[in-house]
C-alpha cells in the first residue's frame, strides 16, 4: 500500500513536472538593460508594512521607470545578511542597497572586498556604523524632524480650530535616534502653530516595535491627560495607540509610510519615504555611475523629497486651508528658513 | 531486523513524504517543475561541491554555499542534541532557544572581557562559561521537575521568554550591554575582541567563513553517544526514559537523572550559542535575540534524527541544507518568488514534524504491506514500535 501511495505521489509530481515544462519561463529581459541594482532587505520580510516593503517598492519603481535590472534578496535570518550582500555584489549588481541599520556591520565587511560595486545603507550612518570606513559605501539618513515638524504644525492648527483643550501628544517605541528626531520636530511644529498648546511626549519602551499592547497603554495614559491628537512613532506598536485614539474619537497621526488606510480618523502621516530614497539614489547612479559619490551620509529631507507628510483626512474641517498653510511651512523648511530641532 | 529497518526507514520515508508534498506545493503555487526547483535548492546548499565534475566558477560558488550550510548546521546539530538528550530521559526540552540565547549572551560578554588573554584560553573560557550558562538555564527546569514535579514543557517555554526578554533588555536601547562607543546608538553589543573569535578553516574569515565550531559540534555528537551508551549516567538516563517507575524500583535516582539530563541538554544548547557568537556573529543584536529560531529547529532535528547521534547529524544536515538552499540568493526570483522560497522551508519543516508525529501511521503502513501480501511474514513482530536507537 505504501508503495502504491508513493508511486501515486511520484506520478503526480512528474505530471506536474511536465506541466511545468509547458509553461517554461521565458527569460524576461528589458530592451536595453544597462544597469543592475539589488536590494537586500533585513529580517522581517517583504510584507512588513515598513522598511523592507518600502525599499522593495522603491526597487520596483527603479525597474519600471529607470529601466534597471533589479533583484531583491529577502533576508530571513541574521546569518543570511552577509552572504546575501556578498551574493549580490558577486552577481554583478553595480548598486547594492542594504536596508536597516543592522546592515551596517555586514556592509563594513563586504564592501571592501568589492571595490567596483557601490553600496548604499538605508538608515546606516556612515560615521558611526561603519568602523572600517569603506570608501564605496554611502550612508542614507533622513531628517525625520522635518516630517515631525510638518505633522506637528498641522496638529497645532487643528487644535486651534477645534474646541477642547490644546493638548497634543506623541508615542515613541523607544529612544532610537529617528524617534527622538521625530519628537523634536513634532513639539516645535505644534508650538509654532499654537503657542499655547501642551505637547506630551512618551516612550512605550518597546524594543521590538511590534508590541501593540504597550503603545495602547501609553495612549490610554495620554488620553487621561486630555490629549486630542496622538502621533504614533512606533511602527507596529503604534497601531495599538492609533486604534485607541480611533476608539475615543481622537485624531491619530501615522508614521514612516502613508497610514491613512487605517481610517478617516487618521489626520495624516509623517512620511519618511524609503522608496523614494531608493529611487532617487538609483537615479543619481544612472546619471553617472563613475561620479556616484560614496563615503559619506546622503541626507534625505523635505527639500529633496525624501521627507514629507501624507494624505490628509477627508473628515478634517477647513481641510484645504490647513493643507495650504502646511505647504507654506514645507516651502520654508525646504528653503532653510525654518530649521526644525533634532531633539 | 524489523526494528533496525524501522529505525532508519521511518525517518527516510518521513523526509521523502515531506519533500514530495513540498513538491506538490511548488507545483500548486508556481506551476513550475518541482524537480528543477529542488535542483536549484540543492545547488544553493553547496552540496554539489562534493561532486568532482563541478569546476570553475560553479565550484567556487558551491564552496561558498557549502560553508554557509555547514555554518548553520553546526548549531543545529547542537540544539538537536539538546532536545534529543532530554528525550532519551523522557523529557521534552522545548527550551533550547532560551538556553541558546543565554549561551550567546554569556559568550558575547566573555568575548568582550578578558581582552588581554591568549587566544586559546580566551576561546576556551568563553565556550565553557556559555555552555555552563546553558546548563544552568535548563537545570532550573530540571530542578523544578525533579523536586516539585513541575512539567518541563511548561517551565522551559517560560524560561524561553525570560531569556528572550532579559537578553532584549541587555542588548537593547539603553541596556547595559549596548554598544555606546563612537556615538553608536543601535541596539547591539560591541564586537568581541579578536582573541575570542574562533579560527576559520575554510573560506574568508572576513566574510563569514566556516569556523572550527563545526568540529566542536561534531565532537559533541561523539560525547552525546559516549555519555548515553557507555556510561552509568547514560544508562540511568535511558532507563528513566523507558520507564521512570521501573527505574526507580531498580534503585536509580530518578530526580537526579531528570536534573542531569536537563542540565546536559542545556549545555549542548548553550554551546550552540557560544559557537555561533564566537564563530561568525561576533556581536549580539536585538533582531538576533528576537528572531532566532535555531533552538526550535533543534526540536525538528531531534525528531527527524530519532534522538540518536547519527540521526541528529543527518537531520541537521537536511535542515541546514533546506534553510540555506531556499535562501533568496539560491533561487532565481523570476522563477521562484523569494517570499515563497522562504516559506517552502517552513512547509517542509512542518511536514517533517507532522509526519514524525504520525510515525505510528508510517509503522502501520509498513505493516500493512504484509496484509497486502507484498512481503512474507518472516521477521515481523506485529504491534511492536521501532525503538529509538
Amino acid at each position: 500500500m505504501l508503495s502504491v501511495v508513493l508511486a501515486a505521489l511520484a506520478l503526480t509530481m512528474f505530471a506536474g513536472a511536465s506541466f511545468g515544462m509547458v509553461g517554461a519561463p521565458t527569460v524576461r529581459k528589458a530592451a536595453q538593460v544597462t544597469y543592475k541594482m539589488a536590494v537586500i532587505t533585513d529580517v522581517g520580510g517583504l510584507n512588513d508594512h515598513g522598511f523592507n516593503q518600502a525599499a522593495n517598492a522603491g526597487r520596483l519603481q527603479v525597474e519600471k521607470k529607470l529601466g534597471f535590472q533589479t533583484r531583491v534578496y529577502d533576508t530571513r535570518t541574521s546569518a543570511e545578511r552577509l552572504p546575501n550582500l556578498q551574493a549580490a555584489a558577486q552577481a554583478g549588481y553595480q548598486l547594492v542597497f542594504g536596508t536597516g541599520f543592522f546592515m551596517g556591520d555586514p556592509l563594513d565587511k563586504v564592501a571592501p572586498k568589492f571595490p567596483d560595486v557601490k553600496f548604499a545603507g538605508i538608515d546606516v550612518n556612515y560615521n558611526t556604523d561603519l568602523p572600517s570606513k569603506p570608501a564605496n559605501v554611502r550612508g542614507i539618513q533622513f531628517k525625520e524632524q522635518e516630517a515631525g515638524y510638518l505633522v506637528g504644525y498641522m496638529a497645532g492648527l487643528v487644535l486651534k480650530q477645534q474646541p477642547g483643550p490644546d493638548i497634543a501628544s506623541a508615542i515613541g517605541a523607544n529612544t532610537v535616534p529617528a524617534i527622538v528626531r521625530y519628537f523634536g520636530g513634532y513639539r516645535a511644529g505644534v508650538k509654532k502653530a499654537d503657542p499655547k498648546a501642551t505637547v506630551i511626549l512618551s516612550y512605550a519602551n518597546d524594543p521590538t516595535f511590534s508590541d501593540q499592547a504597550k503603545c495602547k497603554e501609553v495612549a490610554l495614559n495620554q488620553i487621561s491627560q486630555k490629549t486630542q491628537i496622538i502621533f504614533a512613532v512606533a511602527g507596529g506598536c503604534g497601531l495599538g495607540a492609533l486604534d485607541q485614539a480611533k476608539a475615543q474619537g481622537l485624531w491619530g497621526i501615522g508614521v514612516d509610510s502613508d497610514q491613512l488606510y487605517l481610517g478617516p480618523e487618521m489626520l495624516t502621516s509623517a512620511l519618511k519615504d524609503v522608496a523614494k530614497a531608493v529611487y532617487l539614489t538609483s537615479q543619481e547612479f544612472k546619471k553617472s555611475p563613475a561620479n556616484f559619490k560614496t563615503g559619506f551620509n546622503k541626507v534625505f529631507n523635505v527639500k529633496n523629497g525624501g521627507i514629507g507628510y501624507g494624505k490628509v483626512s477627508a473628515k478634517l474641517k477647513n481641510r484645504a486651508a490647513i493643507i495650504k498653510k502646511v505647504n507654506a511651512i514645507k516651502k520654508l523648511i525646504a528653503a532653510g528658513k525654518i530649521v526644525p530641532p533634532a531633539k | 531486523m524489523y526494528q533496525r529497518a524501522g529505525g532508519i526507514v521511518t525517518p527516510l520515508i518521513t523526509a521523502l513524504f515531506a519533500f514530495v508534498v513540498g513538491g506538490l506545493v511548488v507545483v500548486a503555487t508556481t506551476g513550475k517543475n518541482p524537480l528543477s526547483t529542488y535542483r536549484a535548492i540543492f545547488d544553493g546548499t553547496g552540496l554539489n561541491w562534493l561532486f568532482p565534475w563541478v569546476s570553475g566558477v560553479a565550484r567556487h560558488d558551491a564552496a561558498l554555499n557549502l560553508q554557509q550550510t555547514l555554518l548553520v548546521m553546526a548549531p543545529l546539530m547542537l540544539t538537536g542534541l539538546a532536545v534529543a538528550f532530554a528525550f532519551r530521559c523522557g523529557l521534552f526540552n522545548i527550551g533550547g532557544q532560551g538556553q541558546y540565547t543565554v549561551g550567546t549572551v554569556v559568550a558575547v560578554q566573555t568575548g568582550i572581557w578578558f581582552a588581554s588573554m591568549p587566544k586559546p584560553a580566551h576561546i576556551l573560557i568563553a565556550i565553557v562559561l556559555a555552555t555552563l550558562a546553558g546548563a544552568v538555564w535548563a537545570g532550573i527546569a530540571g530542578v523544578l521537575r525533579a523536586t516539585v514535579g513541575a512539567h518541563e514543557v511548561i517551565t522551559t517555554i517560560m524560561l524561553n521568554w525570560i531569556a528572550l526578554w532579559v537578553a532584549s533588555y541587555l542588548v537593547g536601547f539603553g541596556g547595559p550591554l549596548q554598544d555606546k562607543r563612537f556615538g553608536a546608538v543601535n541596539p547591539n553589543t560591541p564586537d568581541i575582541v579578536a582573541s575570542a573569535k574562533l579560527p576559520v578553516f575554510w573560506g574568508d574569515p572576513q566574510l563569514q567563513g566556516l569556523h572550527i565550531g563545526f568540529f566542536i559540534a561534531l565532537a559533541a555528537l561523539v560525547v552525546f553517544w559516549i555519555v548515553l551508551s557507555r556510561t552509568t549516567l547514560g544508562y540511568e538516563v535511558r532507563a528513566v526514559g523507558f520507564n521512570a517507575e521501573a527505574a526507580r524500583y531498580s534503585g536509580i535516582n530518578v530526580p537526579r537523572s531528570y536534573f542531569l539530563a536537563m542540565a546536559i541538554s542545556g549545555a549542548f544548547a548553550g554551546l550552540a550559542g557560544a559557537i555561533d557568537l564566537l564563530g561568525w556573529e561576533f556581536h549580539l543584536d536585538l533582531t538576533v535575540v528576537q528572531s532566532s529560531q535555531i533552538g526550535f529547529f533543534g526540536i525538528a532535528v531531534a525528531l527527524l534524527g530519532r534522538n540518536s547521534a547519527v540521526g541528529v547529524f543527518f537531520a541537521s544536515l537536511v535542515f541546514a541544507a533546506l534553510l540555506n538552499g531556499t535562501s533568496a540568493r539560491a533561487l532565481d526570483p523570476s522563477i521562484f518568488d523569494p517570499q515563497l522560497a522562504g516559506n517552502l522551508t517552513r512547509i517542509i519543516q512542518g511536514l517533517v514534524v507532522l509526519f514524525v508525529g504520525a510515525d505510528l501511521l508510517v509503522v502501520y503502513l509498513w505493516q500493512a504491506r504484509r496484509k497486502l501480501g507484498l512481503v512474507g511474514r518472516d521477521g515481523l513482530e506485529p504491534g511492536k514500535e521501532p525503538a529509538a536507537s
